[in-house]
């Protein structure tokens, strides 16, 4: 009687425990949510709001669908492209973690199987991502005057599959260390060459590690605020930069429309998400076990 | 059909490990050889090096007399069997034994009939559409021997195919391989660590130890003549009685004499040198409770009956129990106290550095 009252107890504490930390994590969500739906006199509103009594679609009218009644200026300024930064995000995001997770498994699978890069230049490797990215920001922004990549899709492509490479090698290695040599050995004493090993026996193995890796760097590139900010101006505009736009001289930030946007932008991973969900699960949890 | 020939094979690793040194072997064409050793004793290495996965540092590998030392895995046309199976995870048995002849471009008509006949030669038709997680370690090993199988290799190369399954299914399996090797008439090389399994397979067997060949012969030559006290020691089960002491030579002839041991040597092996020495006999050779020459009075410590024979440990002043094989029938008990005797034409000598004193020819004990 006495242990099972004892682990009822422990069981209401973990709930109590998990539930206020999910709660902290939530909140912010649902206080973006909530106001994305809010008028404008409720985003600043004492006491607040917590859910508005007069929900509204304003807020994204006016970003998504550029029905701004056009009364002030700066608003009016930075909400013309939500769509192009949407795009111009996609393109960007999809190709540099494609690009960065392709180079990451293929170097991976060399450190692993052929000793190309040996556990301390992997950690080199590593070190590069200790470097914060503003120390660099000058000299990047000199080096790409100088190779015309300035404001342009390439630019911002190459600077996220070289920042990215460090993650990609380390969480695929990872992986492709936890495939017995033998099963390769198999396919090649079978008569497989060393590519075909690869593509029918090694990447079907670890496609839940790549997968894996592929949302994590998507995350990362997909969110990148501050490089995107320096090296873009006017022709190449990414969603977090576009988000931070939302910042009337006059009248501080438009919430509500920040609101509605960071909600346009958070919504593309969560689908990416729920479709790789199956891999997500298994490629997380068996990767880092180990290590 | 192939002959394996082993030319001063050498392999030493970064860091300078050498797991082989020097290694002659001939495997002749659809002879069944078993390389047997201690774990460590680079065995495996040495299968590896013939397979391609492992570089030689020195020697060549050939295989019917050309050079192969530069030929990928692939190309080499040998057949491998990994101890853990290494089937691929992700296909099913029937892809599983496809792949080789997929990949050596075989029309998909042919390729299903050879599967089909191979799994029916191996018992397996009703696993072709599982995947190898959803078979047993027997079946699993059953599916690798059948994708080997399906290649028609030259040669195949066994490592330690037994050894993750239980004792009955090893010796199910031991059988097969047996009798694939009859049927198919192919080369075999078998790496193992258990000398029963050598014994009971190879036409011939090479012991190994920390990367040398102690010797080669016949499972009999092995086992009846072996060239020193490593190769004693390792084969037969229960193991030889080994017993320490000196060799002492007076004019009567030569004596041993150790901790709970004093005979005359027989006559064939009165030329043996004087001063430490190592004398052994097979437990089978222990003769229990007969008149004899040399008795040993000894007291039975341990029974260990085994259904048709029984194991008695003998206590007799030496550091080891000596292992005498009696009837299953015979009456001893823990306690009881006999005279033994050691078949004297049956003796093994070995001098202080393990090397077999040979008996003399043409003397009679």
């Amino acid at each position: 009687m006495r242990r099972a009252a004892r682990r009822r107890l422990a069981a209401l504490g973990r709930l109590l425990l998990l539930g206020s930390w999910g709660l902290a994590v939530a909140f912010p969500m649902y206080w973006l949510v909530a106001t994305s739906f809010k008028p404008d006199h409720e985003w600043f509103a004492w006491p607040p709001v917590y859910w508005t009594r007069t929900p509204t679609l304003e807020n994204y009218r006016t970003v998504w669908l550029g029905e701004a009644r056009v009364y002030r200026t700066q608003e009016a300024l930075s909400m013309q492209k939500p769509w192009l930064a949407l795009r111009h995000s996609l393109t960007i995001a999809l190709l540099a973690t494609g690009l960065s997770v392709a180079l990451g498994t293929l170097l991976a699978y060399g450190a692993s199987r052929y000793g190309l890069l040996s556990e301390r230049r992997l950690f080199n490797l590593l070190m590069l991502r200790m470097v914060p990215p503003i120390v660099v920001a000058a000299p990047l922004t000199l080096y790409y005057s100088a190779l015309h990549l300035l404001d342009s899709v390439t630019g911002l492509v190459i600077v996220y599959v070289i920042t990215t490479l460090p993650y990609s090698v380390w969480m695929t290695k990872s992986f492709v260390d936890e495939i017995p040599r033998e099963v390769e050995q198999a396919a090649a004493i079978l008569g497989a060459g060393r590519w075909r090993t690869l593509w029918e026996v090694t990447l079907p193995l670890i496609r839940s590690g790549v997968v894996a890796t592929f949302m994590f760097v998507l995350i990362l590139t997909w969110s990148e605020y501050l490089i995107a900010l320096i090296l873009t101006k006017t022709e190449v505009v990414t969603l977090p930069v576009q988000l931070a736009k939302y910042e009337g001289s006059a009248e501080g930030r438009v919430y509500g429309r920040q609101a509605a946007l960071a909600v346009g932008v958070t919504i593309p991973l969560i689908v990416v998400g729920c479709l790789i969900r199956r891999h997500l699960v298994r490629g997380f949890s068996f990767g880092m076990v180990r290590r | 059909m192939a002959r394996i020939e082993l030319r001063g094979l050498r392999k030493v690793y970064p860091g300078g490990v050498e797991a082989v040194t020097g290694l002659d072997l001939v495997v002749e064409e659809g002879e069944f050889v078993v390389l047997v050793g201690p774990s460590g004793c680079g065995k495996t290495t040495t299968l590896r090096m013939i397979a391609g996965f492992e570089e030689p540092t020195a020697g060549e590998v050939r295989l019917d007399g050309r050079v192969v030392n530069d030929l990928e895995p692939g190309a080499r046309n040998l057949g491998m069997v990994f101890q853990t199976h290494a089937l691929f995870p992700h296909k099913t048995v029937f892809e599983n034994i496809e792949f080789g002849p997929r990949m050596r471009k075989v029309d998909p008509a042919t390729r299903r009939r050879r599967v089909r006949e191979v799994a029916a030669r191996l018992h397996i038709e009703h696993l072709l559409d599982k995947r190898p997680a959803q078979c047993s370690g027997g079946e699993a090993q059953r599916v690798a021997l059948a994708r080997t199988l399906v290649t028609e290799p030259c040669a195949f190369l066994l490592d330690e195919p037994l050894a993750s399954l239980d004792a009955k299914l090893r010796r199910e399996l031991r059988a097969e391989i047996d009798r694939l090797h009859q049927e198919l008439g192919r080369t075999f090389l078998y790496v193992t660590h258990d000398q029963e399994e050598a014994m009971t397979l190879a036409d011939r067997i090479a012991v190994m130890r920390e990367g040398r060949l102690e010797q080669v012969g016949t499972p009999l030559e092995v086992y009846a003549d072996p060239v020193n006290l490593f190769v004693a020691d390792f084969f037969g089960s229960p193991s030889m009685n080994l017993l320490p002491g000196r060799v002492r030579r007076t004019a009567g002839g030569a004596w041993f004499e150790g901790p709970g041991v004093a005979l005359a040597l027989p006559p064939a092996l009165a030329g043996a040198p004087e001063g430490p020495a190592t004398l052994g006999v097979r437990p089978e050779h222990v003769r229990v409770g007969g008149p004899g020459a040399a008795p040993l009075r000894c007291r039975v410590t341990l029974v260990e009956p085994l259904g048709r024979d029984t194991l008695l440990y003998l206590e007799h002043g030496a550091a080891r129990p000596t292992v005498a094989v009696v009837d299953g029938a015979a009456p001893y008990r823990a306690g009881d106290v006999l005279a033994a005797e050691l078949a004297p034409e049956r003796l093994y000598l070995f001098d202080a550095a393990g090397r077999r004193v040979r008996p003399r020819e043409g003397v009679t004990p």
